[in-house]
C-alpha cells in the first residue's frame, strides 16, 4: 500500500487527539504501521491544534507541506490555515456549512491542484445529540461515508466501541453514525 | 505474552527504562518531557514491578536523588526538559568528573520551535559542555533502544549518560511491541571513599583526566555504533554531495530521499553525536566533495567537522539558526543546495503559494488562553483593579497566559516572578521611588524555586505583592501533584506540606488566603496587603489565591453553576475583553454585542462582577 498522509486541525478541547487516535488505532488494529505528531502543552490551552498521522512504513511523524493526502478539520478557519498541508488531488473534509464552504478566495487554488472538498456543520449535528464535545465523532462519520483512505466506517466504528470509556461508548457511535449518515445522503 | 501497542514517544522511553531495569525514575514535570513519568508509572503497575517513582520538587533534586541511586549501584534515570537540564547543570557538571557506579541516565527533553520553552537550547551542547556521552534518537523505537544502551555505557564506563529527545519523538506515536518487563534485583551498596565521591579539587584534577580518557574510549565505540552511526557509502565511490544528519532530521531526510528516489545521496546518520566519531566523520567526508549538515538545534556535529571548506551547514549559512526544521523546510534546503551544486532537482511540489494565499485571509490568530472558567483569570482581574499601576512579575505556567489579561509584565525562568520582584523593588527603592510590584507564581513553581528567592526578599527587606496562585496542580505540563497535596507520583500518599507553612518558613509575616472567585474580596485583600508593604514595620506580603483548577477537578471547581446572558445594556466598550479575555465571551456581529458562547462558558459567574454597565446578569 501506498502511505497516506492525513493533517487534522481544529482549536484546542475540540479532542483532535481523540480523532487522531480513532484513526490510528483503526489502521493499527487491520495490521498497518503508523505514526502520529500530537500538539501538547501551551497550545492545548485553546490555541490551534494540529495533529498528524502517517499510515505505512515511514519514519518521520510530521506531513510535510503539500504531501496531505486528507485533511480533516473541525473548524472552518483552521481548515483554511492547513490548507498549505494538502497533495494534490487531496481531499478536504470540514465541520462549516454546506454552501458556503470553502470561500471563494480559496476556491481558484483548490481547483487548480484538484482538492475536493466536502463539510457538514458537525457541530450542529453533536449539539442536537446533546453531545456538543463530540464534534470530532459527527465528523469523522462524515468522513467515513466517502470510504477515502485504508479505513472504512466498520473498522472506525469497532475502534470507538473499543476505546471509549464506558459512559460515552453509546452517545459516540450515535454522533458518529449521524456524521454517517450525513455523508451518505 | 508480548503485545501490540501504540505508544507515546514518551512512553517509549518509559518502556525503554523498565526493560533496561532502571529502579529508580525522577522526574519534575515540563513540555515536551511530561509524559514520561506517568507512563512509566502505568507500565509498572500493569506489569506489577517494583520501581521507585518520584515527582522530585524540581530537576536539580530529581537529578541528585536518582544520581545518588546510581552511585548506590542501581540503575536510575532522571526525566526533564531542556530547561530543566539548566536547572540541574551543577549537578551535571561534577557528576560527569566523579562518575558512578550504576547505569545512570538523563534524559533531557528538546523543543525546537519552540512550542512550549522560553529556548530552543540544544541538550547535545549541554553534554558537550558537561563532557558526557549524548544520544539522539530519531523515532520513538529508537529512543526505547537508546535508553538500554544508555544504560549499558553509563555502567561500563562509570559515567552519566544522557539521551535527548525532542518534542518529535517526545510527542509521536508508534506502535510497539512490548511484554515480559521484569524486575531488576541490584541491590544497594555504598563504598566508603570520600577521594572519589566527595574529591577536593586536587582529586578533581585526577577525575578530570579519567573522564578524558573515558570519553575517548567512548568516542571509539561510537565509531561503530550501528544502528545509530553508519553511512551508507559505497566503498570506492565518489559523491558531489552527503548528507550528515542526527537525531529527527535524520527521518526526515531519509523519508525525503526515498519519495524522491534519490540513491545518488549518500548519509550519514550520527544519532550519537558526542563524543563525536571523528574516523567515522572523516570516512565520510572524503567521499563526498560537499557535505551538508542537517541537525536541531545547534551546531554540535558541524562544530566538530574540521574541513570547512566541505561542510555546509549553519556556519555557512545554508541551515537556519532557528526555529524547527520541519519537513518543507528540510526539502526546501536540500533542494537549494543540489541547485547550487548544478545537480537535479527535487520534484518541488509548490505549497509556496498557498502559504501565501493563506497569509491574505487575515485568519484570526489563535493565541492560547486561560480556559474558561480558571481562576487565574479571576486573581489577574483582580490584581490589575486592585493595583493598576504595579509591575507585573510574573512566573512559568498556564498563568504566564495571563500576559492576554495585562497581568504579566515579566517571565524570564522558574521562580523569578518572586527574584525579579525583589530586583525591581531595590533598583526603584535605590532612587527613593515607591513603584507598585505585584508577583505572580503558581502552586508548583512556588513549590520548585520560589523559596529561595522569597527568603532572600525577606531578608533583604524588599517590599511587593507576591500571589501565590494555588490551583491545587501543575496544570500546564499536565496535572501532576504537588507537595501541597500530598499525593506522590504513583498515587500513594506523601505528607502534605502546605504552602502557608513554607511561605511562613521564609520569614513572611503576612501571609493571607483567598478565593479568587470572589473578586471583592481578593481586590480588598490586594489592598491591605498593598498597605503592608508600604509600612515602614511591615514586609514583604503573600497572598494565596486558592482555587482548583477547572480541567484538574471538573466537578468539585465550580460548585454553583451560573447560567450567564448578556444584556442589551452592553455598549461594545471591550472591557471585558480586554480586561478579563474569557473565550467564552465574544462579539457577535450580529447582535453588535458581547455574547456568550454557551458550549464553552464554564458556568463559573466570576463574570457577573466586571461589566462596568452592569450587562453581565445570570439568566
Ligand atoms: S488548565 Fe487549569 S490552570 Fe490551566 S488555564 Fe485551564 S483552568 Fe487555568
Ligand atoms: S461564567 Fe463568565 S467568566 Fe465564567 S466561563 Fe462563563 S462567560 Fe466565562
Amino acid at each position: 500500500m501506498e502511505n497516506i498522509n492525513f493533517v487534522l486541525s481544529g482549536l484546542g478541547g475540540q479532542g483532535i487527539l481523540f480523532m487522531t487516535k480513532l484513526l490510528a488505532q483503526s489502521a493499527v488494529n487491520k495490521g498497518l504501521k503508523i505514526l502520529v505528531a500530537e500538539t501538547h502543552g501551551m497550545a492545548q490551552r485553546g490555541g490551534s491544534v494540529v495533529s498528524h498521522l502517517r499510515v505505512g512504513g515511514v519514519r518521520g511523524s510530521l506531513v510535510r507541506a503539500g504531501s496531505a493526502h486528507i485533511l480533516l478539520a473541525l473548524e472552518e478557519n483552521e481548515a483554511y490555515r492547513n490548507i498549505p498541508f494538502l497533495a494534490k488531488g487531496g481531499k478536504l473534509y470540514a465541520n462549516a456549512p454546506k454552501t458556503s464552504f470553502p470561500r471563494k478566495e480559496v476556491r481558484p487554488y483548490l481547483e487548480k491542484i484538484g482538492i475536493e472538498c466536502r463539510s457538514i456543520p458537525a457541530s450542529d449535528i453533536a449539539v442536537k445529540l446533546a453531545a456538543p464535545m463530540s464534534t470530532n465523532l459527527a465528523l469523522l462519520g462524515f468522513f467515513s461515508a466517502f470510504q477515502e483512505g485504508p479505513i472504512s466506517y466498520d473498522e472506525l466504528k469497532e475502534t470507538i466501541a473499543q476505546v471509549s470509556p464506558d459512559r460515552f461508548r453509546e452517545i459516540n457511535l450515535k454522533v458518529f453514525d449521524k456524521g454517517f449518515e450525513g455523508g451518505s445522503e | 505474552m508480548k503485545q501490540k501497542e501504540i505508544f507515546l514517544g514518551n512512553g517509549a522511553i518509559a518502556l525503554g527504562l523498565l526493560e533496561a531495569g532502571c529502579q529508580v525514575v525522577t522526574s519534575y514535570p515540563g513540555t515536551p518531557s511530561s509524559e514520561i513519568l506517568p507512563e512509566v508509572v502505568r507500565l509498572i503497575k500493569s506489569a506489577g514491578l517494583n520501581t521507585y517513582v518520584e515527582w522530585s520538587t524540581n530537576e536539580k533534586v530529581a537529578f541528585d536523588n536518582a544520581f545518588a541511586a546510581a552511585v548506590s549501584g542501581k540503575r536510575a534515570a532522571c526525566c526533564m526538559k531542556q530547561v530543566g537540564l539548566n536547572v540541574a547543570a551543577d549537578s551535571l557538571m561534577s557528576a560527569a568528573y566523579i562518575g558512578t557506579t550504576g547505569g545512570f541516565v538523563i534524559i533531557s527533553c528538546d523543543d525546537p520551535g519552540p512550542h512550549s520553552s522560553q529556548t530552543e537550547q540544544d541538550t547535545r551542547l549541554m553534554a558537550r559542555f558537561a563532557k558526557v556521552p549524548v544520544l539522539d534518537p530519531s523515532s520513538p523505537e529508537e529512543a526505547r533502544q537508546m535508553v538500554g544502551v544508555a544504560f549499558d555505557l553509563s555502567e561500563e564506563f562509570q559515567v552519566p549518560v544522557i539521551v535527548r529527545p525532542a518534542i518529535r519523538v517526545c510527542h509521536a506515536r508508534e506502535n510497539l511491541t512490548w511484554g515480559g518487563l521484569k524486575n531488576n534485583d541490584q541491590k544497594a551498596s555504598f563504598e566508603k571513599n570520600p577521594g572519589r565521591w566527595a574529591a577536593t579539587p586536587r582529586f578533581r584534577f585526577i577525575l578530570h583526566g579519567e573522564l578524558n580518557r573515558k570519553l575517548k574510549e567512548i568516542g571509539r565505540r561510537f565509531e561503530k555504533l550501528d544502528p545509530f552511526n553508519f553511512h551508507d557509502l559505497k566503498s570506492g565511490e565518489k559523491y558531489p554531495l552527503g548528507i550528515l544528519a542526527g537525531g529527527v532530521p535524520y527521518s526526515v531526510v531519509r523519508d525525503i530521499l526515498s519519495d524522491e528516489d534519490r540513491k545518488d545521496i549518500p548519509v550519514l546518520k550520527m544519532c550519537a553525536p558526542h563524543p563525536f566519531p571523528e574516523g567515522l566523520a572523516k570516512e565520510f567526508m572524503s567521499a563526498c566533495e560537499k557535505v551538508l549538515v542537517i541537525e536541531e538545534t545547534d551546531t554540535v556535529i558541524e562544530y566538530f567537522l574540521r574541513d570547512r571548506e566541505k561542510v555546509l551547514g549553519r556556519f555557512s549559512g545554508h541551515i537556519p539558526s532557528e526555529g524547527e526544521l520541519v519537513p518543507e523546510v528540510i526539502y526546501g534546503l536540500i533542494n537549494k543546495t543540489l541547485e547550487e551544486l548544478q545537480m537535479k532537482g527535487l520534484s518541488s511540489e509548490g505549497h509556496e503559494s498557498a502559504i501565501e494565499l493563506v497569509k491574505g485571509l487575515e485568519l484570526p490568530i489563535r493565541k492560547p488562553t486561560l480556559c474558561p472558567g480558571c481562576p487565574h483569570r479571576a486573581s489577574f482581574f483582580a490584581i490589575r483593579k486592585a493595583r493598576p499601576k504595579a509591575i507585573f512579575t510574573s512566573d512559568i505556567g498556564c498563568y504566564t497566559l495571563g500576559i492576554n489579561l495585562g497581568g504579566v509584565d515579566t517571565c524570564l525562568d522558574m521562580g523569578a516572578g518572586i527574584t525579579m520582584a525583589s530586583g525591581f523593588y531595590h533598583s526603584f527603592a535605590h532612587d527613593q521611588v515607591e513603584q507598585p510590584i505585584v508577583a505572580t507564581i503558581g502552586d508548583s513553581t512556588f513549590y520548585h524555586s520560589g523559596p529561595a528567592g522569597l527568603l532572600n526578599a525577606v531578608y533583604n527587606d524588599s517590599r511587593f505583592i507576591l500571589v501565590i496562585l494555588d490551583n491545587q496542580t501543575t496544570a500546564m505540563t499536565g496535572m501532576q501533584p504537588t507537595p501541597g497535596l500530598g499525593i506522590r507520583a504513583d498515587g500513594t500518599k506523601g505528607k502534605t506540606i502546605p504552602l502557608e507553612r513554607v511561605v511562613a518558613g521564609c520569614g513572611v509575616d503576612f501571609i493571607e488566603t483567598v478565593d479568587p472567585y470572589d473578586l471583592k474580596a481578593m481586590v480588598k485583600l490586594i489592598k491591605k496587603a498593598a498597605e503592608y508593604t508600604s509600612d515602614p514595620a511591615g514586609g514583604v506580603a503573600v497572598i494565596i489565591a486558592r482555587h482548583p483548577c477547572v480541567i484538574a477537578y471538573r466537578e468539585e471547581a465550580i460548585p454553583q453553576k451560573k447560567e450567564i446572558v448578556v444584556t442589551e445594556d452592553c455598549v461594545e466598550c471591550n472591557f471585558c475583553h480586554d480586561w478579563f479575555e474569557c473565550p467564552a465571551l465574544y462579539k457577535d456581529p450580529d447582535l453588535e454585542r458581547t455574547a456568550v458562547d454557551q458550549t464553552l462558558c464554564a458556568q463559573c459567574g466570576v463574570c457577573l462582577e466586571i461589566c462596568p454597565k452592569g450587562a453581565i446578569i445570570e439568566a
